[in-house]
């Protein structure tokens, strides 16, 4: 027994030694590139004529992504990842946070050890104050030297500059495109067996639910919002009652928490066209036409109930993911059930044109932000610029060149190969989501709609089918909006946490609490009053200032 | 019987000081071998715990992350993270749902694990016995994830086995929402957590009792008490100590109501008022916006009043005869 | 065998049918991960198995045993678990011996000194930057050193000590023995279900770390299995509600979070917590009788 006790300390003896070793390189894998990186004059301090980095020179550096809910996979699981690293010698190291975010970061910091590379919000108050301390490196001597992210965002770019006017983030999903999923999808079946009937305002909504709920008591939830307390349908359903700039999905967004009246922010509680949209939901759900459990269940029951072919209508920010996969597995088995998506549903009397149930900016919502410890940071800008340009977003978004896709055409886009396998380039797709670092959608939409226009209607892919029809022509630019929250530790800052907590409480009370409309108003009108008393109008007013500070930079691009 | 040299030199008389201060020391010298057993550990808790206890100053600051261990670089604000915390709006709120969750999980999930490890010792099939421990044990391991999963599930309208239930026995008509009801909110929470730490929480007392001397049993039986009256006179008295130990240790952690678990199950806003204790705000209030102070200031607090709940606990006990010193 | 009382009847029924009770609730939480873990991923989304599964498949299992990096965490959590284990459990009960000496000098103070550790830290960052400093970043000892010495662990090791009969030293002591050879042949011995009981409440919570991994260490090579785990799960553990400003990022963000099935995570569960939780039958013996343990003290 004693032998083996000391065999095993012995044993972690070893490991000691062996972990110890290892540290010198684990933590800066950027000095283990091979001298070829040098060649490159990949020293920042050199001046950057002394040759490009360019796809195929040995690239290595470490990477985090600062969520508590999700993290980078290892680099190599993915399909890109392990394309890159195999056949051009990139290799990323991803640094996880295992759900402990903020505690990982605040380690970093404060040791003055931080990754090479950090994904974060875009407007992140702990990646402002790292700007602020000097501990990011800004982009600008590399934008023309690497220049996918500046043909390809334009003026927009600016949008992204810091205070002292230069730029640190390299946004994620930017485009002056439309995208999104945001919209309501419908179950075939129940819509035939209900006779098909018009579905185009509220009204139309409300009767059909209503139908639902008389047939299929208990076994089909009329209305599914997704999580509630994410916003989702119920802010889907918020934009049926308002035109353009009267209600947008972002308005109820914690970022935003007003409605623009002029060239003023005002408060959501008092704006008649949210409460009317409060007084049409709080009714769904005291006539428990949409899914009682809004604001309590998880995703996998959401998903769960979709799949299963349980709701008549789904609405959310992007309903599509469930409803796709839904819609495959469903049409093996009846071809005729499914789930389509309509055009989106309005108020009676309003401007079918003008409805958005979705929002999108120009600027994604992720940046990369290179860390000023970073041995090599041109070069990881320019990876991260090659990423963006057509070349990468064809191996996220279809595989490596040569498989279902082979060269460029006279517009830019790609050419599909006969191999070209929808289902094969659809779980590419997904099994890169997690590694997808930046995306150029003003690149990639088309790119995709140029395979799906080739081919006819019953053989295109679901979700690209109703995006071009549907949701890409419904989601409105919010790119003004952006970048409106205080500091989190000034007095605005906690003003706002505040009225976060304030207003969850409020919506989750008046959709499910309210009995009658005028226990609506009496709910928001005490809201107001709250809000009122927590410093609302002062935090409105903050906000304005920097929404017209954003609208005058987009207005000089013009 | 320890003293310091201090207050040996003043109860002493000049003339005898000298022997006296060599009488401390070879004293000392004489237990050089326990003391020896004794200072590893000092010294460990001196560099691990102890080095880092200028952290405590924190909440004394505006600290800011940048500045890692040069804490002397911090504006220094005295009570003001304090004050904010004693001031906000919500802080009886946040004060009253931590001391009755944690008093409620106190009062079930304390004596159940004892009354589990009483039960099992009761049990003369050796085979039941072992079954049940193990499996007993098993949700301790599960996580909250998964376990706030499946009550979300149970308790759902949509579907949730407990409805179904309910409206089969005819005891209700409609669907209850439970997890959106503030009034169920502590009784699904503190059973979850009673539920899924019994078996693991019993080891102990289980360790404890099978420690009992088999012989006051016999001659228990032998005298006409029966099992019901040998768990009360003989099994409950002699574990006490332990008991009492633990209830102290307990008590000490008042302050400390959970965290995953509320963070799980609390998802509707509705169930703020009711759900929201100390760890949650400091989660959603201080470190998720970087206030780093303010977190520290509300566990010193949080700290502070552990330890007099702790002194007071331990000189209750000290009257039955067993404390912690 | 003497003859049970009403009461004791009674008595017995209640504790069986409350046992019974509590194993099936305990248990099927842990069948239905284990049912789903053996089910195909896509057949789970839709959610009702129960328990048995309805498209059986290794393939989840397959896909977890593939990963290379795997063994390796089990390796780096087996060693960790038994060498952290029995290194912090002799060193903590060496240390509760000692202070279970009545006329240990200082012992006042000493109690003292350590249940203030209890209450009062400095923080993560404060010890994090402690860590660093002594070299510890991205080394095994990481999970060795900090933890040998267990205030909680201390507490109750020298409750134990201090109820053991003074006799049995006293006659060691006659014999010539030495205090720590006291300590080790004859203290150390009699304290089996403590030792049990301690130790595997340490082992555990060696098995079950995951923190100190995320924050000290960077070297894959040196990542345990819960760890791993953790990476594998995170897309479920707490779903804030999400940051993103616009629909369109929301949905995106929603995609990130799902990408692992929930087939696939119970396997990873049920691969990573089965070891530990089989540690507790074979420690289940060691609670022997006979041996004293708060019993009346003399």
């Amino acid at each position: 027994m004693l032998y083996l006790v000391a065999a095993i300390l012995v044993l972690s003896t070893v490991l000691a030694g062996c972990g110890k070793s290892n540290s010198g390189n684990g933590n800066t894998p950027a000095t283990t590139a091979p001298p070829a990186a040098t060649d490159n004059g990949a020293e920042s301090t050199e001046a950057p004529d002394d040759g490009k980095w360019s796809l195929g020179d040995p690239l290595s550096f470490t990477m985090y992504s600062h969520y508590n809910g999700s993290d980078f996979p290892v680099w190599e699981s993915t399909p890109a990842g392990k394309w890159l690293s195999e056949n051009k010698d990139v290799k990323i190291k991803m640094i996880t946070a295992n759900g402990a975010a903020d505690q990982k970061l605040a380690s970093m910091i404060s040791s003055d050890d931080l990754p090479d590379v950090i994904w974060a919000d875009k407007n992140h108050p702990i990646m402002e104050k790292l700007i602020q301390e000097g501990k990011v490196i800004a982009y600008d001597e590399y934008l023309d030297k690497y220049p996918n992210l500046k043909t390809w965002m334009g003026d927009n770019l600016n949008m992204l500059r810091s205070e002292d006017g230069k730029l640190y983030k390299f946004p994620n999903w930017y485009s002056g495109n439309p995208s999104g999923n945001a919209g309501y999808v419908i179950n075939k079946k129940i819509y035939e067996e209900l006779g098909s009937p018009k579905l185009e305002t509220t009204d139309d909504l409300y009767n059909y639910l209503v139908q639902v709920k008389e047939k299929y008591d208990g076994k089909i939830i009329p209305f599914e919002p997704h999580r509630a307390v994410d916003s989702q349908g119920l802010g889907v359903l918020y934009t049926a009652f308002g035109e353009g700039m009267d209600a947008q999905y972002t308005f109820l967004h914690q970022s935003v928490r007003a409605v623009p009246k002029g060239d003023k922010l005002t408060s959501l509680y008092t704006d008649p066209v949210f409460r009317e949209s409060a007084k049409y939901i709080s009714k769904l759900f005291r006539e428990k036409l949409i899914d009682q459990d809004a604001f309590t269940h998880t995703q996998d029951m959401v998903k769960e109930k979709v799949l299963n072919g349980r709701v008549a209508v789904f609405a959310g920010a992007s309903p599509t993911d469930y409803a796709a996969e839904a819609h495959r597995e469903m049409i093996k088995n009846d071809p005729n059930s499914g789930y389509f998506m309509i055009w989106p549903i309005r108020k009676e009397g309003l401007d079918k044109n003008k409805i958005y149930p979705g929002t999108y900016t120009t600027l994604g919502w992720n940046a990369s932000y290179i860390s000023a410890s970073a041995e090599n940071p041109e070069e990881i800008f320019a990876f991260l610029d090659w990423f963006t340009g057509p070349e990468g977003q064809n191996l996220i978004f279809f595989g490596p060149e040569g498989q279902y896709w082979d060269g460029f055409d006279e517009n830019g886009m790609p050419n599909f190969t006969d191999a070209y396998d929808q289902d094969a380039v659809t779980k590419t797709e997904l099994d890169n989501v997690p590694i997808t670092i930046n995306g150029n959608t003003g690149y990639i939409n088309p790119a995709k709609m140029k395979y799906q226009t080739q081919v006819p209607v019953e053989e295109q892919d679901w979700l690209s089918r109703y995006q071009s029809s549907i949701t890409w022509k419904t989601q409105f630019d919010v790119t003004q909006f952006i970048n409106l929250d205080p500091p989190t530790d000034s007095d605005l800052g906690i003003i706002k946490t505040k009225l976060d907590d304030l207003h969850l409480k409020v919506y989750a009370d008046v959709m499910t609490n309210s009995k009658s409309d005028e226990d609506v108003d009496k709910i928001l009108d005490k809201a107001e009053a709250d809000a009122q008393k927590i410093g609302y109008d002062k935090l409105l007013e903050f906000r304005t200032q920097k929404w017209q500070e954003n609208v005058k930079l987009i207005n000089s691009q013009k | 019987m320890s003293q310091t040299t201090a207050e040996k030199a003043h109860t002493s008389l000049p003339e005898h000081r000298v022997p006296r201060k060599k009488s401390f020391l070879s004293r000392l010298a004489r237990q050089w071998d326990i003391q020896l057993m004794v200072w590893p550990g000092i010294l460990l808790i001196f560099v691990f715990a102890y080095l880092p206890m200028y952290g405590v100053l924190i909440g004394f600051m505006d600290y800011s992350i940048f500045t890692g261990a040069r804490i002397w670089e911090n504006p220094w604000v005295g009570f003001k993270h304090f004050q904010d915390f004693f001031n906000a709006p919500e802080f009886l709120t946040i004060m009253r749902n931590t001391l009755a969750i944690s008093l409620l999980k106190f009062i079930i999930g304390f004596p159940a694990p004892i009354f589990l490890a009483i039960m099992l010792n009761e049990v003369r099939h050796m085979m039941f016995k072992r079954v049940v421990q193990t499996i007993t044990y098993l949700p301790y391991f599960i996580s909250w994830v998964i376990v706030a999963g499946f009550a979300t599930s149970l308790l759902s309208t949509d579907n949730g086995s407990i409805n179904i239930l309910l409206e089969k026995l005819g005891a209700i008509d409609e669907p209850i929402n439970f997890l959106s009801r503030p009034e169920y909110f502590w009784s699904i929470l503190v059973t979850s957590n009673v539920w899924k730490d019994i078996g693991f929480n019993s080891i102990i007392f289980l360790a404890a009792i099978a420690g009992i001397d088999q012989h006051m049993y016999e001659a228990a039986d032998i005298d006409g008490a029966s099992k019901f009256r040998q768990v009360f006179s003989i099994t409950i008295p002699t574990i006490m100590p332990v008991i009492i130990i633990f209830m102290i240790l307990a008590i000490g952690s008042l302050l400390s109501a959970g965290f995953e678990d509320i963070l799980l199950l609390a998802v509707n806003p509705l169930l703020r008022d009711v759900s929201d204790v100390i760890d949650t705000y400091v989660y959603r209030i201080g470190l998720a916006n970087f206030r780093y102070s303010y977190a520290a200031a509300i566990g010193l607090f949080r700290s502070v009043v552990g330890v007099i709940l702790l002194v007071f606990a331990n000189y209750l006990a000290r009257r039955t005869g067993n404390s912690l010193w | 065998m003497i003859r049970l009382s009403f009461n004791d009847r009674l008595m017995m029924y209640f504790i069986y049918a409350f046992l019974i009770l509590l194993s099936v609730t305990s248990f099927y939480p842990f069948w239905n991960a284990a049912v789903i873990s053996f089910n195909m991923g896509s057949d789970t989304a839709m959610g009702g198995i129960t328990f048995w599964p309805r498209a059986f498949t290794l393939e989840n299992y397959q896909l977890i045993l593939k990963d290379s990096r795997l063994f390796n965490g089990f390796f780096i959590s087996i060693t960790r678990t038994i060498v952290g284990t029995i290194s912090a459990v002799f060193m903590t009960s060496l240390l509760a011996y000692g202070m279970s000496k009545s006329h240990l000098i200082g012992r006042k103070y000493y109690t003292i000194y350590f249940i203030i550790t209890m209450y009062f830290g400095g923080g993560l960052i404060p010890v994090y930057l402690l860590v660093r400093s002594l070299g510890l970043m991205n080394s095994f000892l990481v999970y060795i050193i900090p933890g040998l010495i267990s205030v909680w662990n201390m507490i109750v090791f020298r409750t134990f000590f201090k109820s053991l009969p003074v006799g049995l030293e006293e006659s060691a002591q006659i014999d010539g023995s030495s205090n720590w050879g006291i300590y080790f042949r004859i203290v150390l011995p009699l304290s089996g279900p403590v030792i049990a009981t301690l130790g595997l409440f340490t082992a555990i919570s060696h098995w079950n770390d995951w923190f100190i991994p995320t924050i000290y260490i960077n070297n894959d090579n040196l990542l345990p299995i819960q760890t791993m785990l953790r990476q594998a799960l995170n897309s479920n553990i707490i779903q804030e509600s999400s940051g993103a400003l616009d629909s369109a990022s929301l949905a995106y963000l929603q995609k990130t979070r799902s990408i692992t099935s929930k087939s696939l995570q119970m396997a990873m569960m049920m691969v990573v917590t089965l070891p530990i939780m089989l540690v507790y039958p074979f420690v289940q013996k060691y609670f022997v009788k006979g041996v004293m343990i708060g019993s009346l003290k003399e």
